[in-house]
């Protein structure tokens, strides 16, 4: 955590009494998710959810934990921030935007309110339409799908939890084997 | 009086940290100096942090080095845990022509790029010792490989090196240490590729400074992968891990770091070097050092634009430039023509660790045969491994089962990428830019350097002849590519103070000794007279150490 970012949080912490009042109206989910919230600089709490909520449809919990426990939300957060351009940081944003008024246009409700089947509907059409600009050998540097899709994949495998839990590397192998039979279980098929 | 040092070495990389150890266990009391910080192994290695500990995971921070390391980012090591051993392009300026971009990457440091080098270690051969006096550019070399080989065999015992022998004339085997493994891939295009064109081009296992075992009290790699963010084990060799500890044990080393050289010093009397002026980089105070020998082991485009900067009445075109030939024909290896493919197969296959090390395929254009569209030739780097996740980002798919299948790994890949020679040509030099100073108020370098027709005309065949192996492996998906990098990327800058057989025409005789001034010596990548097509640093050590003992014998004899 740099400088800026310890007094961002710092920040959020004294505003607590301010507006802690508005938030527990929005119940105690809404609650927990604010909880989540030290440190965040360009999502806003809606935002944040509707991240978690997509990486975590992308990169679901299996036998394994997925987006939303590995944080990726936060690491989102952090390249909007200090990684991205503006126009990248606002295309991400309005592809976000984009995501709820095409679920609020579908079924009235915005995304994190759909059913699990509408969300899982939705996040079909985006990755179709991702997939017709790669056959069509058109860029894909400027859609919004493939920077989530990057994001939640950068975000998640080079997590602890991704790192260790799922992908079970280790940092320090100690040996090269250059040709090894795979078992099973790393195969990803049988586990 | 100041002390006057036996000998001075300017620089702690590779070169300068074999002129440390090389002149300090010959007893000579020897100063090295460093621009840079230091280092410490222990303390200031990364390679084991993991990267969720990272604000970027690893990545580089793009907008920190957009302002201060808009050149270094370009070079794939210089990442955000790497980045501290890269300069600060602020601090340290250069200039180019607008139409002709060069990409200087530097580390100053103790250690300087032997800390983030690449540590490919190939030796030359007598194909590239007679490359100028055959086609008649640059000037003949005034040594041949028999001249080196023994000092090859000397620094590659102490250094380590894991290669496989192979007996091929054009790239002579060396002091191995057990070879690392092939991949199942690699064998299988290996194989395919034997069949088709014999021994003459061969896939070998990469010949790498990274020990397979332990050597010399230093431990066997233990294949966490990012050699370029330090070695805690000191498994690869490195100064910091080596050669200056070595110097250093023999009570005989004074380093002092933040010593950024300034000029170096003429005494007309003797017409010999007298020591070297230096800008204390903390204080900026000018500060003179004087030394009965002077090694000049700054890196090719440093050690020439120190002496460019040192005149005098006698030399006032930079000392050692009687010729006129300092800072001229500036060479790099064009590098990235190549091609990928899938290689079918081998599903149930994986490896394990990370190799710090690919596959290598020595020359084999203008050995033989003789090309009509190119003089001299390349080699390739390149490997094999299965996809990792990262392929997930252009697949579709989300969820459960997308999940699963990238935990599962995806096809082997196999590349070829290509390492050219490049010509020595007079139109590529570099001269100090009155108009630009770096930090320390030295004047910056302007370096003009562009490739020639014949390095594009490599950079094609590689490309050609890379998907014409790949198809001859059965590789399926075979995509060729020619990328067009700009000189200096390589990193393997060299040629501005090149060797010669003739005062009139080169800056340093065969012992790497200045005709102009007896007592110094330039042997980093400066002295060389061609570029051949391999990594350059074990000829760097070697005629490093050779240049040593040869200035040791002298000052016994008495001449100097």
């Amino acid at each position: 955590m740099d400088r800026r970012e310890a007094l961002r949080v710092l920040g959020a912490a004294t505003a607590v009494p301010l507006v802690s009042r508005d938030l527990l109206a929005l119940g105690r989910d809404a609650h927990a998710r604010w909880r989540a919230r030290p440190g965040f600089r360009v999502l806003d709490a809606d935002q944040q959810a509707l991240v978690t909520t997509l990486t975590d449809l992308i990169i679901p919990e299996t036998d394994t934990p997925g987006a939303r426990a590995a944080r990726v939300d936060q690491f989102v957060d952090v390249m909007l921030a200090d990684w991205y351009d503006p126009d990248d940081r606002q295309r991400f944003l309005d592809g976000l935007a984009d995501v709820d008024a095409r679920s609020t246009a579908a079924t009235g409700k915005p995304f994190t309110d759909a059913t699990p089947a509408q969300q899982t509907a939705l996040l079909t059409t985006l990755d179709d339409e991702l997939a017709r600009l790669r056959e069509a050998h058109q860029s894909t540097s400027k859609s919004f799908f493939r920077m989530l899709k990057w994001l939640t994949l950068v975000g998640y495998y080079t997590s602890q939890i991704g790192f260790e839990q799922e992908l079970h590397e280790r940092i320090i192998p100690g040996m090269f084997d250059p040709c090894r039979l795979q078992d099973a279980a790393a195969r990803g098929g049988e586990d | 009086m100041a002390k006057t040092y036996d000998a001075i070495v300017v620089g702690s990389g590779i070169s300068g940290g074999w002129a440390a150890k090389e002149l300090c266990e010959a007893g000579l009391e020897t100063l090295v100096l460093e621009a840079g910080r230091p280092v410490n192994p222990d303390t200031d290695s990364v390679e084991h942090v993991p990267v969720w500990q990272m604000k970027f995971r690893g990545n580089r921070d793009r907008k920190a080095m957009l302002v201060r390391q808009p050149v270094q980012r370009n070079c794939y090591a210089c990442d955000e845990l790497a980045s501290k051993f890269f300069v600060d392009d602020l601090d340290n300026p250069y200039t180019t022509d607008e139409s002709k971009p060069f990409l200087w990457i530097r580390g100053r440091q103790v250690g300087g790029r032997s800390i983030m080098w690449g540590r490919q270690t190939y030796r030359w051969s007598d194909l590239d010792f007679e490359a100028n006096a055959k086609d008649g550019f640059g000037v003949d070399w005034p040594i041949r490989y028999a001249d080196i080989a023994p000092w090859y065999d000397h620094v590659e015992r102490f250094v380590g090196i894991s290669g496989q022998a192979e007996g091929l004339a054009q790239l002579p085997d060396g002091q191995f240490l057990p070879p690392m493994g092939m991949t199942c891939a690699e064998t299988h295009v290996r194989d395919a590729v034997a069949k088709y064109w014999g021994r003459d081009r061969v896939v070998t296992i990469g010949r790498c400074a990274v020990l397979t075992q332990s050597h010399n009290g230093r431990a066997a790699c233990h294949y966490c992968g990012p050699c370029h963010r330090g070695c805690v084990t000191r498994s690869y060799f490195s100064s910091i891990n080596a050669t200056l500890p070595a110097a250093q044990a023999t009570g005989k080393l004074t380093l002092r770091p933040y010593s950024v050289v300034h000029s170096v010093i003429y005494d007309p009397r003797k017409k010999r070097a007298a020591g070297v002026r230096v800008v204390d980089a903390q204080t900026k105070h000018l500060i003179e050092f004087r030394g009965r020998i002077v090694f000049l082991c700054a890196s090719a485009l440093e050690s020439a634009r120190i002496l460019l900067h040192s005149t005098s009445p006698e030399f006032p075109n930079g000392l050692a430039n009687t010729s006129g030939q300092l800072g001229k024909n500036l060479m790099d290896h064009c590098m990235g023509g190549g091609a990928d493919g899938t290689i079918p197969g081998y599903e149930d296959r994986t490896t394990y660790g990370n190799r710090p090390n690919g596959i290598y395929m020595p020359r084999f254009r203008n050995v033989k045969d003789r090309s009509p569209n190119f003089l001299r030739g390349y080699g390739y780097q390149g490997g094999a491994g299965r996809e990792g996740w990262g392929r997930g980002v252009d697949q579709a798919g989300f969820g459960a089962d997308f999940k699963r299948q990238l935990k599962g790994l995806g096809r082997w890949n196999f590349g070829f990428y290509g390492f050219g020679e490049c010509l020595p040509r007079p139109e590529n030099y570099i001269e100090l830019d009155p108009g630009k100073t770096d930090a320390w108020g030295i004047p910056a370098l302007k370096i003009h350097c562009a490739w020639s027709d014949n390095e594009r005309a490599l950079l094609k065949d590689m490309s050609v002849a890379a998907a014409e192996m790949l198809s001859a492996a059965g590789a399926t998906d075979i995509r060729p590519y020619v990328q067009d990098n700009a000189p200096g990327l390589t990193i393997h800058e060299m040629g501005t103070a090149r060797m010669g057989r003739d005062p009139k025409t080169s800056v340093l005789n065969g012992n790497n000794q200045a005709w102009d001034a007896p007592n110094l010596f330039l042997t980093d990548g400066a002295c060389m007279a061609s570029s051949s097509c391999v990594n350059p640093s074990i000829t760097y050590m070697a005629l490093t150490a050779r240049a040593c003992h040869y200035a040791v014998d002298a000052m016994k004899r008495r001449e100097l």
